[in-house]
């Protein structure tokens, strides 16, 4: 352990479900769509 | 006829050369002077640092590129930018050296209608002593750099697989540095492929930055609307990171680098050591060596140029206190205010001032991350550029010119947390404006519907896709254009 490092403890650690939600294929591809459908949103935003 | 000299081939730059080539009758001119060979999608030299990918797949020979499109090409380095001719003339040129190896050394001078200064950054190793390739770290800057990263990372994990402990520190090499985004990146990929080597629990990883607190990314942090509540990218990257278990050292200067030991100060003016088995540390950036003349053939670069080498455009430079910055200091059109045919585009433009809060040390050492703008906010100011010349080009010098400030451009990036197309992962962000605008959004200076984060699989597929794409849009494919900046 460094002394003067970043005290991380108050972190909110990701509980198991959220873990094997980020790792969930059918919910991942799902999510990819949206993803990218914000990301196209936000292009057109930052492109008038 | 016209004639439009681009400086420099990377993402601005070559972005510029396209759209202006793209748009432009033949009977007009468009020359690229770039000193590499090769074009480089930057974004994945972290896979390449890691060993995922080679320097094959994160680049590609300009040459075909710049031929089939009817771009003149000279692989060589800008100099000397004379803007107002010489006492024989009174066009304007540039003078290059060559870097092509059946010239290299030779020096000539071209002649310009309009210039786009897109050079990119000097990697400044040499403001830190043993920073850098040649002193006692690696980088990721470059595929070669990224490739000697990843030999010294299979030599560390070798180490561990021998049951020895080993201490990787990660990080930003300077004060002032930017990119704390590809630092954060390379981290995670790191720390992924030493959990993927079985050798996790013998290795220490440390991110070293200059951030005041993690998440603010050069970009002072952001603020998310998440399930109902705001929450902040400091919040969201403290967790990963304790998740991942990579100890973080905060609001550092780095100062000299020894064989195997780091010397910092931080904020509290204390100045401590760290030591290291492996280090990636990323250099400060500076403005290319590029010289301005006037027609008498005096130095001019002050006119041009600010300190720190980047080239002056139309931002307010007036030097203010963080509480008195404003959205509207930021530059709209990219346009020199002293020749209005000379256009400063991604790094090479010389921001107003830092977005995220500047600190110094108590002992007056500056602390302070410089803003990053590079990718789709570099892409965007090379297109509107090229646009404000395509236009006076076809309608005269009297056009307005197009405008894209980082105070109103929004964009979207994707920071690796480790590759892998089942086992990897990725922060996908979104952030409206880039820089704050605290007059628009006065509760955090953005958007919180339009600045957003997610962790997980899909966003790492983002990125893979992204790589993909943005080659593809680089090597000018079949309508390379419908992919955005």
């Amino acid at each position: 352990m460094i002394e003067n490092s970043a005290d991380l403890t108050g972190a909110p650690l990701p509980t198991k479900k959220t873990l094997k939600q980020r790792k969930n294929l059918p919910l991942q591809i799902w999510r990819f769509f949206a993803l990218n459908i914000r990301m196209v949103k936000m292009i057109m935003k930052g492109t008038h | 006829m016209a004639r439009v000299v681009i400086l420099g081939a990377g993402i601005s730059g070559h972005t510029a050369a396209l759209h202006l080539r793209r748009s432009l009758s033949k009977k007009h001119e468009v020359i690229m002077v770039t000193p590499n060979s090769k074009w480089n999608w930057i974004p994945s030299n972290i896979w390449v640092g890691v060993g995922k990918m080679s320097t094959e797949q994160v680049t590609f020979p300009l040459a075909p590129i710049y031929k089939r499109k009817g771009i003149e090409f000279h692989q060589a380095l800008g100099t000397e930018i004379h803007p107002e001719g010489s006492t024989t003339s009174n066009k304007a040129y540039v003078t290059v050296k060559y870097t092509d190896p059946a010239r290299s050394g030779q020096i000539t001078n071209i002649d310009y209608d309009y210039l786009i200064n897109a050079t990119g950054p000097k990697l400044n190793f040499a403001a830190t002593p043993g920073l850098g390739p040649d002193g006692h770290t690696v980088s990721v800057c470059t595929p070669s750099h990224a490739i000697e990263a990843a030999d010294k990372l299979q030599e560390v994990i070798a180490l561990m697989k021998a049951g020895k402990k080993q201490r990787l520190v990660i990080g930003v090499g300077h004060g002032t540095c930017t990119c704390e985004g590809a630092a954060f990146e390379y981290a995670f990929n790191v720390e992924h492929e030493i959990r993927e080597a079985g050798v996790r629990d013998l290795a220490e990883i440390v991110y070293l930055t200059n951030e005041f607190e993690l998440g603010d990314f050069g970009v002072g942090g952001m603020t998310f609307a998440q399930r109902g509540f705001q929450t902040t990218s400091k919040l969201w990257t403290e967790s990963l990171f304790r998740e991942r278990g990579v100890t973080a050292i905060l609001e550092s200067h780095v100062e000299k680098i020894k064989p195997g030991v780091i010397h910092y100060e931080q904020l509290d003016g204390i100045k401590r050591t760290l030591d290291f088995d492996f280090a990636m540390l990323l250099p400060p950036f500076r403005g290319v060596d590029l010289k301005a003349f006037n027609k008498a053939g005096e130095d001019i670069s002050d006119k041009l140029f600010a300190p720190s080498g980047f080239m002056r455009v139309d931002a307010d430079y007036t030097p203010k206190e963080y509480e008195e910055w404003l959205a509207s200091d930021w530059p709209n059109t990219y346009q020199s205010p002293e020749y209005a045919n000379i256009f400063g585009v991604g790094i090479a433009f010389a921001p107003p001032h830092q977005i995220s809060k500047p600190r110094k040390s108590v002992t007056g050492t500056v602390i302070a991350p410089s803003p990053p703008r590079t990718g789709m906010p570099s892409g965007v100011m090379g297109k509107t550029a090229a646009l404000t010349i395509i236009d006076r080009i076809k309608n005269g010098d009297q056009r307005e010119a197009h405008e894209a400030s980082m105070a109103d451009m929004a964009a979207a990036c994707i920071a690796s947390a480790g590759s892998g197309m089942r086992s990897g992962s990725a922060a996908a962000m979104t952030m409206y404006p880039v820089v704050p605008d605290h007059v628009r959004f006065p509760e955090s200076g953005r958007s919180v519907t339009d600045t957003y984060g997610e962790l997980g699989l899909a966003a790492h597929w983002i990125k893979y896709l992204l790589h993909f794409m943005f080659i593809y849009k680089a090597k000018a494919r079949p309508f390379w254009f419908l992919i955005p900046e």
